[in-house]
């Protein structure tokens, strides 16, 4: 047995029984990292001692029988954009390789304050901007199920890990599909939570409209207990909601749309056949399923690649080598400032800071960003209205399984179309889920993407949970079973 | 031909509040660099802003105090440049959404009331602070040393419409808004602690233009002496450009202090271009009528109506305007001894002249608290009705200041009470004429001053209990 | 939209030095995306109202209550230069 490809809930009851300790369970995953490792390059930084002697002091609360909490002991693994203090935070950049925060993530403190001992950090997209974890300064992450694909991005780390067994679960961060692209492409369920229930506060900003930190993990069940124990209202971030969970029906009563849109052109058949016969299995299993249709999110892409870029222009701005991270000589500190830029940030970083500076300077703002945003506001009301008539929402979580490397590096678009499916969520801040359900004629992941209204939550990890039996796909990569 | 200047001020306030706009760090004063620091004030990486309840209480305060319309629907922008000293290379601002719009704030020039139309009154937060190190001049600087402890600090930005005529007016415009910000508690409102800091936008134009002039802004001046002399060493320098045909170039100028010229700044690179967009991190700001109507129940009275207030008594403006700007317990003392005495200006003139002065010698500034109007007003009544005389008045005075007396009592305790009995006096007056003959005839013969003189004897022999004035009136009748 | 995009001055206000391979490439690059999301000027959107939270909840305001954060070495710990407990860079022009 695999102690890596048990579930938190499995784990933390062989804990409180007293069969396994977490300082075991630490052993493996950091085991497993040394495997893996060489080949998927999956972490940036690896707290093996450091962690090894913390899951000690956790393995003495379950001792005595009072642990912090369910996840007590649980090794995760955090995306190297989120700060944990003392640690490096580098968001795979140059700019960032000998920052070291001074705080911890309102994330983090919550997961240190339920007990979680922290395995490493992880590979990411540079600043997050990016699908496949090609863009990160300190080389790609590689896909465990076969090294020539991509593992997805930005958070490529963060799935891969889960996804080969070096952490139990992981977090990742989500803008226009991070994490659950990545997760899909790693055969792993990933989650985008709720705009404002999980605290941005101490995750490097990309697109503050969009980002959102979210659970990737093992199991439906898993991302669950992993989110109710990061979210809940934050005083450090403006943006961060009052709890007010919505409820919606999670039983047969259900009634799903499948957006037409998403069943159209660019997407692979194989993504579809997916999508297919979850349909098939729901309405089996009693519920109802419509086609509905969404033309805007036709649109999402057009709008996601004008308010991600303004807004990263400015939340970047502040790399600029005056306080913190790599500097560059120059004559005056505005030459500094920018040969810092010049040689700190990477091509794909450099292109977004350039569009959306473009896209905000005099005498474009009206016809691109402020376009944009009205758009989104239109978007956002499709999404209200097709909710009236409909429960949940599915689609394909990518058009594509993973695709091999340098695949789509020449022309930009290509690379951004992977994002088509699941950006919409992120423009309209509703919560959206990637489920595992089989594999492709290569052997590689397929998922499907569910979505709900904004504050469903935890119906929609409810209603997952059920897809997720009926699905009853649970295959993990050989990529370790292979090497032992 | 006649030249018109157009005046425009952008003003910063710094608020008093207790910690930063956006963040929990507190406001200091400390000699030490970057000691109140945090994430979000010093830029780091995934730091957020979250605002200060305090600092939006007290610009909705100033702005209603401003008679301008509200916003209530209102957002932040990200007002973005690059400069070492603003850690998130953008400025958290306000852009066309700001608290407060279309206000007014009345002022005094020479003896009249004028009004000050105001566009707009917006929340920023401050920048760190440079010190250019080399000669000390900004262009041959080695470089720069940063202290972020500023970083952050609430800042209200005031803009007056291009309505200001003169740099008096702008003088005079600037002091109330001190005033009006002391009042409010708002701001420590200390000029030589940069907690206002002015800008001015000039223009000049022919009379009857319909069009304002070329804009040129005016930075760096650090009291009201050097806003005074830059807006007209400006207004100067345009003028002469104007009728010698030449071209006046639209920029930004910096006050030099000791040359007292205006120079070309070269412009900050990159800044011609702010692209403002809403900052992301804050959410929409509503600002709701209950909280606009608490913050109108909690503004105290305005320097306007202290104005109003005073000039009921029977104060000229510019004396009104002269109280209003005093401390608040000046103004309460004198309304409340105006009120006792009913004598408009030997109150003024006590409180403001004597008083004043006595106090500022002393080096104190508050008055204890057995200084009354009652007790002031019976020294006001005592020399008023001739029963003391001014000099033993002025004695009292410096008495109550340091101890707990009561005037009249103490008056007659120490022989202050005035003789008023002409009677009693025309004999004195008699006996200082009969022993003075050769004083006498030389004022008869033309030396007025010698009267003094005698005046002199007179409330010598009195013992100093004799009324001046009266004295000098029965001698000049004598003679 | 027309594209004219001064790629030398959008590098200028980014504060990014650009060779002159980069330019060409980023003005390509941001042509191909510009093109793409022309597809938004057809959009009928006009009257679309603006919410900055993407849920539309309104902004809460903080106590004014101060607290310390960073002691001044954890604030000056990453800095790459300091003199006299200042960061120090290169003049910086008025
Ligand atoms: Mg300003
Ligand atoms: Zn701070």
């Amino acid at each position: 047995m695999n102690i890596a490809n048990l579930s938190i809930s499995e784990i933390s009851n062989l804990y409180k029984n007293k069969e396994l300790k977490p300082s075991e369970v630490y052993k493996e995953v950091f085991t497993n990292a040394s495997l893996s490792e060489s080949i998927i390059h999956a972490h940036l930084k690896l707290f093996q001692d450091e962690a090894t002697e913390a899951s000690k002091l956790s393995d003495e609360r379950y001792a005595k029988g009072n642990p912090l909490s369910d996840i007590d002991g649980i090794p995760i693994a955090i995306k190297d954009n989120i700060n944990l203090k003392n640690h490096e935070t580098t968001c795979s950049s140059k700019m960032l390789s000998n920052y070291v925060s001074p705080y911890d993530a309102t994330v983090i403190t919550k997961l240190r304050n339920n007990g979680v001992v922290f395995t490493g950090k992880t590979n990411l997209d540079e600043f997050a901007m990016g699908s496949s974890t090609e863009n990160s300064a300190f080389g790609p992450t590689k896909n465990p199920w076969n090294p020539e694909h991509v593992p997805g991005g930005s958070s490529g780390g963060s799935a891969a890990v889960v996804s080969v067994g070096s952490a139990i679960a992981s977090l990742g961060s989500d803008t226009g599909g991070s994490i659950r692209q990545p997760a899909s492409f790693c055969g792993v369920v990933g989650f985008k939570p709720t705009y404002g229930t999980v605290s941005r506060y101490g995750l490097v900003a990309f697109a503050s409209s969009l980002d959102q930190i979210g659970p990737i993990t093992n199991s439906v069940e898993d991302a669950k207990i992993l989110y109710n124990s990061i979210k809940g209202h934050d005083p450090l971030d403006a943006t961060s909601i009052k709890e007010s969970t919505v409820e919606i029906p999670t039983d047969k009563n259900a009634k799903i749309g499948v957006i037409k849109e998403l069943m159209e052109e660019g997407i692979s058949d194989e993504s579809k056949k997916e999508v297919e016969k979850t349909i098939k299995l729901l309405e089996e299993n009693g519920n109802k399923v419509v086609e509905v249709s969404l033309p805007l999110t036709k649109m999402a892409l057009s709008i996601y690649y004008l308010i991600a870029p303004a807004e990263c222009s400015a939340n970047l701005s502040r790399f600029d080598g005056v306080r913190y991270g790599i500097r560059e000589a120059g004559a005056t500190s505005y030459e500094m400032m920018e040969n810092t830029r010049a040689e700190g940030f990477g091509e794909e970083v450099k292109k977004r800071i350039l569009l959306g500076t473009y896209a905000l300077s005099a005498g474009y703002y009206d016809a691109y960003y402020g376009q944009a945003l009205k758009a989104r506001s239109a978007i956002t009301k499709d999404f209200e209205n097709i909710f009236k008539e409909v429960d949940y929402l599915i689609s394909p979580t990518t058009p594509t399984p993973a695709f091999k490397f340098g695949e789509k590096t020449e022309n930009p678009l290509e690379m951004y179309m992977s994002d088509l499916c699941t950006i919409p969520a992120n423009l309209a801040g509703i919560p959206a889920i990637s489920i595992p359900t089989g594999l492709s004629k290569e052997d590689m992941p397929l998922s499907i993407q569910l979505m709900s209204p904004a504050r469903t939550d935890s119906s929609l990890l409810e209603f997952s949970e059920t897809i997720e039996k009926l699905l009853g796909f649970n295959q993990r990569t050989l990529l370790l079973e292979d090497m032992k | 031909m006649n030249m018109v200047p157009t005046i425009g001020i952008e003003t910063h306030v710094e608020l008093n509040t207790n910690s930063k706009m956006f963040c929990k760090c507190a406001v200091v004063e400390t000699e030490n660099p970057n000691e109140s620091l945090c994430p979000t004030c010093l830029g780091l990486p995934g730091a957020l802003p979250v605002p200060n309840l305090k600092a939006i209480e007290s610009i909705t305060m100033l702005a209603l105090s401003a008679n301008c319309a509200i916003t209530k629907n209102g957002m932040f922008h990200r007002k973005n440049y690059f400069y070492p000293d603003l850690p998130k290379n953008y400025q958290i601002s306000q852009f066309d959404l700001p608290v407060g719009v279309d206000g007014s704030i009345e002022i005094i020039l020479n003896e009249t009331k004028e009004i000050v139309e105001i566009e707009r009154v917006h929340m920023e937060e401050d920048t760190g602070k440079s010190i250019h190190k080399g000669s000390g001049r900004i262009d041959s600087a080695t470089s720069t040393l940063l202290d972020f402890n500023r970083s952050g600090v609430p800042l209200v930005e005031i803009v007056t419409k291009p309505v200001i005529k003169s740099s008096k007016e702008a003088v005079s415009y600037i002091e109330e808004l001190r005033q009006l910000v002391i009042d409010l508690k708002i701001s420590e409102g200390k000029l030589e602690k940069g907690n206002l800091r002015f800008d001015a936008n000039i223009s000049v134009a022919q009379e009857g233009d319909n069009e304002l002039g070329v804009k040129v802004e005016i930075k760096n001046m650090n009291s009201l002496r050097s806003l005074e002399k830059a807006i007209d060493y400006e207004i100067k320098r345009q003028t002469k450009l104007i009728e010698s045909n030449e071209v006046i170039i639209q920029e930004t100028r910096h006050w030099d202090e000791d040359k007292e010229v205006t120079s070309s700044m070269r412009s900050k690179e990159g800044s011609a271009d702010y692209r403002y967009f809403s900052d992301p991190d804050l959410p929409n700001m509503i600002l709701s009528d209950e909280f606009i109507d608490n913050i109108k129940k909690t503004i105290p009275i305005l320097p306007s109506e202290k104005r109003d207030k005073l000039s009921e008594t029977g104060l000229s403006i510019s004396e009104s305007n002269y109280l209003s700007k005093s401390e608040e317990w000046i103004y309460d003392l004198f309304l409340k001894t105006q009120k006792i005495t009913n004598d408009t200006k030997s109150t003024f003139n006590l409180i403001t002249g004597e008083l004043q002065g006595q106090l500022r010698k002393a080096g104190t500034e508050e008055l204890p608290e057995w200084f009354t109007s009652e007790r002031l007003s019976e020294i006001i009544k005592m020399i008023n009705e001739n029963k003391i005389s001014f000099t033993s008045g002025k004695e009292i005075l410096t008495n109550l200041i340091k101890n707990e007396i009561i005037p009249t009592k103490y008056a007659e305790d120490n022989n202050l009470i005035q003789d008023n009995d002409s009677d009693e006096i025309a004999k004195i007056v008699q006996n200082v004429i009969e022993s003075n003959k050769e004083v006498v005839e030389r004022i008869k013969d033309g030396e007025e001053k010698l009267v003094g003189f005698l005046v002199g004897q007179i409330i010598k022999s009195s013992k100093g209990n004799i009324n001046p004035s009266i004295a000098k009136d029965l001698l000049l009748k004598e003679l | 939209m027309k594209k004219d995009i001064d790629i030398k001055s959008v590098a200028k206000l980014a504060a990014i030095k650009l060779t002159d391979a980069d330019e060409k490439k980023f003005e390509k690059d941001l042509n191909i995306i510009l093109e793409h999301v022309d597809a938004l000027s057809k959009m009928n959107i006009e009257d679309e109202e603006i919410n900055i939270h993407p849920l539309g909840e309104k902004l809460n305001l903080r106590e004014d209550v101060s607290s310390e954060f960073l002691t001044h070495d954890e604030a000056m710990s990453n800095s790459p230069e300091t003199e006299d407990g200042h960061f120090v860079v290169p003049p910086s022009l008025d």
